[in-house]
């Protein structure tokens, strides 16, 4: 695995939040509720390193895929400030941002994201590359895409082909084709093995190992699968509910979690439970639950067991005294007061 | 559980369902000759990628495939009732094919007439001795009604209690069985409001408030969050336990087949690789199937990352169930071919070879020559 | 019924074999081909008409050989009710509508795609102004419209086909921006923008090329279609070309007071051509749209 360079960090977010409008009916709209807006992230702080990958965990409606789009201003910020190798994007129009879109670029989760169904894919790659060497004559072109055929180990004869003939890794290796078209130092990689078949999905992994050290890309890897962004990982940060409450080196926030919402999602993988269970003999029952929006303080209160032991303590739900992320030791930190 | 104490409760023989890309003008061979068994009591585990065959597989079983050509040989032996009954019966009498070179090439079938057959075959089975969850449960559930009004038209379709009053007390029965919370007040909801998680678990519930005598879990888990999956995992670990249920459960999760079967089946290409109790063939050092062993080491866990840094993929895609080559379906991207075996790997499809009782594996290194 | 499914290839080509003609139904494809037809047709006869290549002298009056029935001597379409040759006189009945047609549809479709595509990827206040005009427009009669603006200013062909294209700009803007407010949200779009792709790119390039230009295209043999309706419609009324110049309005109305002796052919010559050109554009818009717009399932 590349190795990541500590003194350059590639992207410093802070404080990032993105609120959604609630859309809400027609009586809805007749009454001015401050409830009617949904913070989808809230307070996101993290640096990203040049060679680095940097997982991001958590269930759906966490906000993470909401994150990278953001970071790629797909989405307009809220609050709080991005910044690319020190200049900070948060303010920037679109037109402004344009030539920047050039170093960060996005793997989408959906595979025919980036196809548009009624082109070639000689096209879609043509159009890529010409986005970065808008003046390359056609013979350059023309050998520009045979390489990156070569580099997602994709047969030639696939580029006259259309999307919907293509197997599903085929159409991934055309998206991160695609993506390397332009030649992005940052890449947001949103669950890019999710609608793969389980033989693909390595081979996509190691594409993207070896990616990584070829052209020092950094990755924002964004994903369900908690033994995969191990793997993959320098660092990890699990997210809940749009914020962090937890990061540090992948392989200590799987071995020792810090946070109780860390050690349940840990926990919930499928297979290791079945090794628990038979050396336990029954399986960890903690309270049934539904995603509450809490009114103040710790997000997870609702859910934590840890809570629950310790008999609901008051500051849990204090809202002038949420719990903020602070230092737990070997680059890691976590948001609780009470961590494991 | 060795198949020698345990009776079958569903037998499939030589299952075969074919679509057809017009485009192409050729066959798409979803399920190509597919044996299998169910027994008694036990969990069959179904693992495939796509194009596998092994959702179609049951689908077919059930009756429940309608496109063209579909289901065109199989005979598919359900001993749930009082005399063994072929739920594909009549399907002779609707299909002709001809075949080239052993290989089927032309199918001819009357399927509106093989429909009705079918749902006559399958009248009282669907739904009642076999019944089957899916993915998606939104797709399952009606949005106009309310989920426990649903769960009580099963209970009063499939079961003897016919009074409202009684069925609806079953309901909660069976609402308090799948643990879902508050089951009185979820009786009354519709299903939009219900998360991903609890409509699943409802699901669940409609299915056996038929009282089956096996259940057909078609994915269960795909989709749902790591947190709920592992909750439906425990919950249907739990049911089995508790009702002793026989159970098909299709997924591509190797993790969830792990935890939930006793016997499995491993599908590749349309058709069953390899079988037997699941411990063994999830034992990476035991005798297996190079595609489930090669399988298994390039899963995307930590322990499966070598020296190098990489994980020891499969090369080669999956195979596309439109070219079916001559010979081993899996010869394209297997790493254990020796010399030895190439020639009939290349030419001759294996049969499958039992190599312990129960344990059966399709590969010419394990034939007995 | 059984239906049989055969393949006659033991390996299938991994290439893309795909033709969406050879994939469409047979009766697209007739649609097709006669549409395609008629407007070759027109356009040589325009192109006849212009250059004045005749049979006859759209003005000779063959006194001996008045309302002939078709091939009587060199008369292949026989002649109308002053002898005049009915085939030339068809022929230069082109020149009324073709040119003007083509302006309106070029003027619908333009102003159309402009003004959707506006209101579709801007949205806000853009579409709220769009929406408002297309519905003052569309509120209006078209027909009564057209007579109203004839009456109040005796304007040339040209200026007509200019008021029907206005006209008819809210429809196609009203799909264009169905269209374009779909594409919008599809991933490909996104991921487009994620590119660096500038906006003018995706919206003329991405969306209106590749996922509108059958729309386009179907608006444009539908448009042409009502231009010819339309300038028959006002000659027939008396408000087009004026006697002796043939439009096929006009002869048709001419024709028409000599139905009752039984002599049908001077009128019903010109209004089957009607007939016939009008349905070709129709279908032939039918049968492209039907053709390309090909379903992603295969």
């Amino acid at each position: 695995m590349s190795q990541p360079i500590p003194e350059q960090p590639i992207l410093e977010v802070r404080e990032l939040r993105k609120h959604f409008a609630n859309r809400r009916g027609l009586l809805g709209a007749l009454s001015r509720d401050a409830d009617s807006v949904i913070p989808a992230i809230d307070g996101v702080s993290f640096d990203l390193h040049e060679n680095e990958t940097l997982g991001l965990v958590g269930e759906s409606g966490c906000g993470k895929t909401t994150t990278g789009k953001a970071i790629l201003k797909l989405h307009d910020v809220t609050g709080g400030t991005i910044r690319y190798r020190g200049a900070d994007i948060t303010k920037q129009t679109q037109a402004q941002f344009r030539p920047l879109r050039r170093d960060i670029q996005m793997i989408f989760q959906d595979l025919d994201a980036a196809l548009n169904p009624k082109v070639r894919i000689e096209d879609i790659l043509r159009e890529a590359i010409l986005v970065r060497e808008p003046d390359a004559d056609k013979e350059t072109v023309q050998r520009r895409v045979y390489e990156l055929m070569d580099l997602v180990n994709l047969k030639k004869n696939k580029l006259a082909n259309f999307p919907a003939e293509l197997s599903g890794g085929e159409k991934r290796r055309i998206g991160i084709a695609r993506v390397l078209a332009v030649r992005p130092k940052l890449i947001v990689a949103d669950e890019p093995t999710s609608a793969l078949d389980v033989s693909i999905q390595a081979q996509v992994i190691n594409l993207m190992r070896d990616l990584q050290t070829q052209f020092g890309l950094s990755y924002l890897f964004i994903s369900h699968d908690l033994q995969l962004v191990e793997l993959m990982s320098h660092r990890v940060a699990v997210m809940y509910l749009g914020q962090i409450v937890e990061m540090g080196p992948a392989k200590e926030i799987a071995k020792t979690p810090r946070h109780p919402y860390t050690s349940i999602l840990w926990s919930s993988i499928v297979e290791k439970r079945s090794k628990e269970i038979a050396e336990q003999g029954s399986a960890p029952a903690w309270g049934v639950f539904d995603f509450e929006r809490p009114k103040g303080g710790c997000r997870f209160a609702p859910r934590c067991p840890v809570y629950a032991e310790r008999g609901r303590p008051a500051i849990c739900t204090d809202a002038v005294n949420p719990p903020t992320l602070k230092a737990a030791g070997e680059g890691r930190v976590v948001a609780c007061h009470f961590p494991l | 559980m060795s198949e020698m104490t345990n009776p079958p409760l569903l037998r499939i023989e030589d299952l075969r369902t074919y679509f057809y890309s017009r485009v192409k003008r050729a066959f798409v061979r979803s399920v190509d000759g597919v044996d299998l068994e169910v027994l008694r009591g036990e969990t069959l585990g179904i693992v495939g990628e796509s194009g596998s065959g092994k959702s179609v597989t049951m689908l077919s079983a059930m009756g429940l495939v309608t496109t063209t050509p579909g289901v065109i040989t199989g005979k598919v032996t359900f001993y749930g009732g009082e005399t063994p009954q072929n739920l594909l019966e009549g399907l002779d009498a609707h299909v002709n094919v001809e075949r080239r070179d052993g290989r089927i090439m032309q199918a001819s079938k009357d399927n509106q007439a093989w429909q009705k057959q079918a749902d006559q075959n399958l009248r009282d089975i669907r739904g009642g001795k076999i019944s089957m969850i899916f993915q998606n449960p939104r797709a399952a559930l009606n949005p106009f009604e309310t989920v426990g009004k649903q769960i009580a038209e099963s209970v009063r379709l499939h079961t003897g209690i016919k009074g409202a009053a009684e069925a609806k007390e079953k309901a909660l029965y069976w609402l308090e069985q799948v643990r879902i919370d508050s089951p009185g007040m979820r009786y009354n909801n519709h299903p939009y409001g219900l998360s991903g998680g609890m409509s699943q678990r409802a699901m669940i519930a409609m299915a056996l408030a038929a009282e089956p005598q096996m259940l057909i879990a078609d994915e269960p888990t795909t989709g749902l969050d790591a947190t709920i999956q592992a909750r439906i995992v425990d919950l249907l670990d739990d049911l089995k336990a508790r009702l002793g249920m026989t159970m098909v459960l299709i997924s591509h999760d190797i993790g969830v087949i792990s935890r939930l079967s006793d016997r499995i089946a491993v599908m590749y290409g349309g058709r069953v690789m390899e079988t037997g109790p699941a411990d063994d063939v999830l034992d990476e050092h035991a005798d297996g199937h190079p595609y489930t062993r090669a399988l298994l080491s390039s899963t995307p866990r930590p322990e499966n990352v070598t020296a190098s840094g990489h994980l020891p993929a499969i090369e080669g895609e999956v195979l596309d169930t439109i070219n079916v080559p001559p010979g081993c379906r899996f010869k394209a991207r297997c790493q254990r071919m020796n010399d030895a075996v190439r020639a009939r790997c290349d030419s001759r499809e294996p049969d499958m070879f039992e190599i312990a009782p129960g344990r059966r594996i399709r590969c010419w290194l394990y034939s007995p020559q | 019924m059984k239906f049989t499914y055969r393949q006659d290839v033991d390996t299938v080509s991994e290439y893309s074999s795909f033709s969406a003609w050879k994939s469409a139904r047979r009766g697209d494809r007739l649609s097709v081909i006669y549409g395609l037809v008629v407007v070759c047709v027109v356009l040589v006869s325009y192109v006849l008409g212009a250059l004045k290549w005749l049979p006859h002298d759209p003005e000779a009056m063959d006194l001996d050989a008045m309302m002939a029935a078709p091939f009587t001597g060199s008369y292949l379409l026989g002649t109308d009710f002053m002898g005049r040759d009915m085939l030339t006189r068809l022929i230069l009945g082109i020149q009324a509508y073709f040119l003007p047609g083509l302006l309106a549809v070029i003027i619908s479709l333009g102003l159309g795609s402009l003004l959707g595509v506006l209101a579709g990827y801007r949205g806000g206040r853009a579409e709220g102004g769009v929406a408002y005009f297309s519905n003052l427009i569309d509120s209006l009669p078209r027909m009564v419209l057209m007579l109203l603006v004839i009456a109040a200013f005796r304007p040339d062909i040209y200026t007509i086909m200019l008021v029907f294209g206005i006209t008819t700009a809210p429809t196609i803007a009203m799909l264009v921006k169905s269209k374009v407010l779909m594409l919008k949200e599809r991933n490909f779009i996104e991921s487009a923008v994620a590119l660096g792709l500038s906006p003018a790119v995706i919206i003329f390039k991405h969306i209106l090329w590749y996922n509108c230009r059958a729309l386009l295209l179907i608006q444009a043999t539908i448009g042409m279609a009502e231009a010819v309706l339309l300038e028959t419609s006002l000659s027939y009324l008396g408000f087009g070309v004026q006697e002796p110049t043939p439009s096929w309005g006009n002869m048709v109305q001419a024709g028409a007071n000599y139905l009752m002796q039984g002599n049908f052919w001077p009128s019903t010559a010109p209004a089957f051509a009607i007939m016939l050109t009008v349905l070709g554009f129709h279908l032939l818009g039918d049968g492209l749209n039907n053709i390309f717009e090909w379903k992603q399932s295969r």
